[in-house]
């Protein structure tokens, strides 16, 4: 090999490594901040619920649009409407920032008891225009909530005061109806700025 | 002469030495109660100037016709709140009511003022009270 060849080597060669590395970056996925993103997507177990309007949803109420899923209830000062404030305001500046498709916020009540459709309705649309918040019969509600490993139990009180535990995720549904990705907390808005364009890129 | 400014002057000293508040709050956020709900959140911090533990057993305001102080906790993936039978601030250390944490819980306003003031009581003491303005619109949320 002459030496005008052995150049045009060591730049083929260095090409092809830097083909490579381009490619493999590339290919990687973005990191996320804190998503739990599930191998395979899970279709959302049967169930029959109520919208705020009084009108059925199902499983299959959740398909064309991406939802983000929060389990809490009305009569929780502090931690559901924080965590409501900032899947709103996460949902806001994807907005600013031209992202689409916007997912919409769901607020599922784990306290059926008190949280009729109306009240349910007032509560979300305290944070934003395009919310949906579901109640209904307690069973149904369970074959929500055990389907996707979602815990609440309400807790002694004195009549109608009391709190109920739950859990503190918030679950991305895709457009196909099925659960997707999972925000275990604690929640930021940043994170979710951050995650739900990349999860909705590698779709 | 001289013996009465000494008294004067062991008066005056007292008085500068009681003159600053025991309890000092500061921080403080209160949300409005949202349209046809019956309760709301405080949060605030509170500084104990005083040489001695400062317990608050109750707070009180004649906006709400309960105030309770609760604690959130988000553990194991699992969102729980409790009250918190009282609340101790040590001599000279701040303690801090914020959002996922201890808060005062505002149950069934009496009203719809958009001021409130809270009362808080160590025993039967009153010892501070708190002016303060609603806060937070929730539809135009602060990333603050």
């Amino acid at each position: 090999m002459g030496p005008k060849n052995f150049i045009v080597a060591i730049i083929l060669a260095i090409a092809l490594a830097t083909g490579i590395f381009v490619a493999a970056r590339l290919q990687a996925p973005a990191a996320l901040k804190a998503a739990f993103v599930l191998p395979a997507p899970m279709p959302l177990p049967e169930f029959a619920l109520v919208d705020q309007d009084g009108d059925a949803v199902t499983a299959t109420s959740f398909r064309e649009d991406w939802h983000l899923v929060f389990f809490g209830f009305t009569h929780c000062p502090d931690i559901c409407p924080t965590t409501l404030q900032i899947l709103a305001a996460a949902r806001s500046e994807l907005a600013a920032a031209g992202e689409e498709p916007l997912p919409r916020i769901v607020l599922v009540s784990v306290d059926p008891e008190r949280d009729t459709p109306t009240l349910i309705g007032k509560y979300v649309d305290y944070f934003g225009d395009d919310n949906l918040g579901i109640t209904g019969d307690l069973d149904e509600l369970r074959k929500l909530t055990s389907g996707l490993g979602i815990y609440f139990e309400k807790q002694p009180g004195d009549g109608s005061d009391y709190s109920v535990d739950h859990s503190a995720a918030v679950l991305l549904i895709d457009p196909n109806g099925e659960f997707h990705a999972l925000f275990g907390g604690p929640h930021s808005i940043e994170n979710y700025v951050h995650d739900i364009p990349l999860i909705m890129a590698n779709q | 002469m001289r013996i009465l400014l000494f008294i004067a002057a062991l008066l005056v000293g007292a008085c500068g030495a009681e003159s600053g508040p025991a309890l000092v709050a500061t921080d403080i956020v209160v949300t409005r109660p949202m349209p046809g709900m019956g309760m709301s959140a405080a949060y605030l911090s509170l500084t104990n100037n005083s040489g001695r533990i400062v317990s608050i057993t109750r707070v009180t305001s004649a906006q709400f016709e309960s105030v309770e102080l609760h604690e959130s906790t988000i553990e194991d993936g699992v969102a729980r709140m409790r009250a918190v039978p009282k609340l101790e601030i040590p001599a000279g250390a701040t303690v801090t009511l914020q959002r996922g944490g201890k808060h005062l819980m505002l149950m069934r306003p009496t009203g719809t003022a958009d001021t409130l003031v809270l009362h808080f009581y160590d025993g039967q003491d009153l010892i501070l009270t708190v002016d303060a303005t609603f806060q937070s619109d929730f539809k135009n949320p602060s990333t603050n």
